[in-house]
């Protein structure tokens, strides 16, 4: 979802940087599991409630591109998206750790 | 009878000015610039405002998460572990200033500088206190006689 840095409202915040690589990839992660869910027909809740969380701002922090999927949950996640859980973590794998999927994988297509 | 007015939290929508500062300002010192930490902030899909507070770089992961939901306010870490919920955001500001990662190499630093500064001290000091021992010595004997 959208996003915005409010800068305006305290000098201290440091003046916009480029996001680093690790943050772009977690954001290219971010969207695509957003699309993935959408295409399970869940909400953030939905998803959220289902993986037995409290809260649905957690889904919200890592398809912002904030946080991963945590390795814990990744398998759950999956199942829930309807998608293989290999498939998931080797896809998810590609954003989180990318020398590491090149090292296992080698190149693929995102 | 005095009644203390109470801010209503707001129930949807970006964070307001207000919100911001409180949040900001328990985080200041986490947010110093030798930290590397920055924050930023977003909205879930329900238009929910979220305030993250981001590690430095590389990774810059997200290490708290505070979340306003209903006019309750949500705090997390970067793992999705909920640490604290609150209708009041001053409270939930002094659980997200207790819940900052440490940061040990700002100890290293702090004691770096300790040290530097004791040895600067002890570097000045000795001499001085060595030279009005010799005076002591001196002046003992005569100090005594006249006494």
């Amino acid at each position: 979802m959208k996003r915005a840095k409010h800068q305006d409202v305290f000098a201290g915040q440091p003046p916009g940087k480029v996001a680093t690589e690790a943050r772009q990839l977690r954001k290219q992660a971010g969207d695509w599991l957003k699309l993935r869910r959408a295409d399970a027909g869940l909400s953030q809740a939905d998803l959220a409630a289902r993986l037995g969380l409290k809260y649905y701002t957690f889904i919200s922090q890592v398809e912002n591109g904030f946080s991963r999927v945590p390795t814990e949950i990744m398998g759950a996640w999956a199942s829930e998206l309807g998608l293989e859980r290999a498939a998931f973590a080797r896809h998810l794998l590609m954003y989180y750790e990318p020398e590491l999927h090149r090292l296992l994988f080698g190149a693929e297509k995102k | 009878m005095s009644v203390v007015a109470f801010e209503r939290a707001q129930e949807t929508g970006m964070w307001s000015e207000r919100e911001l500062n409180t949040i900001v300002a328990a985080l200041q010192a986490a947010l110093a610039p030798s930290t590397g930490r920055e924050w930023e902030t977003g909205t879930t899909e329900k238009g929910d405002a979220q305030f993250y507070l981001l590690g430095p770089l590389p990774e810059q992961a997200c290490e708290l998460c505070v979340s306003r939901i209903g006019g309750r306010y949500v705090l997390e870490d970067g793992l999705g572990r909920l640490l604290f919920e609150h209708r009041n955001l001053d409270i939930i500001a002094l659980h997200a200033r207790a819940a900052v990662p440490s940061t040990p190499w700002l100890m290293v630093r702090a004691i770096t500088l300790w040290c530097a500064i004791r040895s600067a001290i002890h570097e000045k000091l000795e001499p001085m206190i060595a030279e009005s021992e010799e005076l002591l010595v001196q002046f003992a004997p005569q100090l005594a006689a006249f006494a």
